[in-house]
């Protein structure tokens, strides 16, 4: 497992190089914004029960064939084990947030996760979709512009840079998937 | 590779939990003392060359026939090359350990087998602890680098003596 940091020495080592200025530049920025990261996986881990909920009960919303006899989510067992897979998914994407790096999510999460989804008949364009609506509420509830009365009571920064950092390895889950 | 965030995930993971407020404290607190780390980083990058061949000098000042007093003098031009490069290795290392802010690259890129190594090749590890002790008292605060910064750096290479040792 990787961090920011640790990336940089293994990224270095590779060609037997120091780390000098120019790649120290973005560990300086990530340690200016150590703040609003923890802030970030906060507002992630605080609100992953919701976060994971609401994208399960979006795609049944979009598609109830779902719940119908035979649909991906029909019977409370596999409904249950949806819920569950959200929020490890989840929480993998926090760990690479905290870690500024996705080796931690590649490694312990989606490695192999689309062969195991294949062999269980799990329908991957759904669950695709479910880590797209968690990329969208996670967005807006680390940029703090979440439509619900639940915000929040932090200093207003602009964390634009954070919700695309969390987005690409939304992004990862997906393609890893589909 | 070890380090606060990554010791953080990893223990968060074996217990399937999010990042508890306690992980988040251990986090900032390993930023905060960041800054000094990666100024005393980017001052070894710039000015290791010099480093390295103080401790080389030193070293051959204390050994003048090399690593065990056997080698004779003509070879030890051959030798002090070898000797630098040696140390320029640790130096870029200490370098990613103070990137890291933990001492993995140093443990799992030098210090697992160097005993073994250095005594099949029958190179007195007393020289290259010369060599760290040269550049222990060479470092210098503030005209190097920041008392906190130095600090780190320091400890550094007073692990590599220790693992020598």
């Amino acid at each position: 497992m990787l961090d920011a940091f640790s990336r940089k020495a293994v990224s270095a080592d590779s060609s037997g190089a120091f780390i000098g200025g120019g790649e120290l530049a973005s560990l300086k920025s990530f340690i200016a914004d150590g703040n609003k990261r923890l802030d970030a996986v906060n507002a992630i881990s605080s609100n992953a029960a919701c976060i994971v909920s609401d994208a399960v009960a979006g795609i049944c919303c979009e598609n109830t064939g779902l719940t119908a006899p035979n649909g991906g989510v029909y019977t409370n067992r596999k409904m249950a084990a949806c819920l569950r897979d959200g929020e490890i998914v989840l929480r993998y994407v926090s760990y690479a947030l905290l870690a500024g790096d996705a080796s931690v999510l590649q490694d312990r999460c989606l490695n192999g996760l689309r062969e195991t989804y294949a062999a269980l008949g799990v329908p991957t364009g759904s669950a695709a979709r479910a880590v797209a609506i968690m990329k969208a509420a996670s967005a807006a509830l680390i940029t703090n512009t979440n439509s619900q009365p639940k915000k929040a009571a932090v200093t207003q920064g602009d964390c634009a840079s954070l919700a695309g950092e969390a987005g690409s390895y939304f992004d990862a889950v997906i393609s890893a998937i589909s | 590779m070890k380090s606060v965030i990554t010791t953080v995930v990893g223990a968060a993971d074996s217990a399937s939990r999010f990042p508890s407020a306690s992980d988040m404290e251990s986090v900032q607190g390993s930023i905060q003392r960041a800054a000094a780390r990666l100024e005393a980083a980017e001052k070894l990058s710039a000015n290791y060359d010099g480093i390295a061949q103080r401790a080389v000098d030193a070293v051959y000042a204390q050994y003048p026939n090399g690593a065990t007093g056997r080698q004779p003098r003509q070879c030890a031009t051959e030798g002090k090359e070898k000797c630098k490069r040696d140390f320029v290795h640790y130096l870029r290392l200490i370098n990613y350990c103070l990137v890291t802010g933990g001492t993995g690259p140093l443990d799992e890129l030098a210090i697992n087998g160097q005993k073994e190594v250095y005594k099949a090749l029958s190179i007195d590890a007393g020289t290259y602890v010369a060599g760290f002790s040269n550049m222990r008292n060479d470092g210098c605060s503030p005209r190097d680098m920041s008392g906190q910064a130095l600090t780190a750096y320091n400890n550094l290479l007073d692990y590599v003596i220790n693992s020598l040792g």
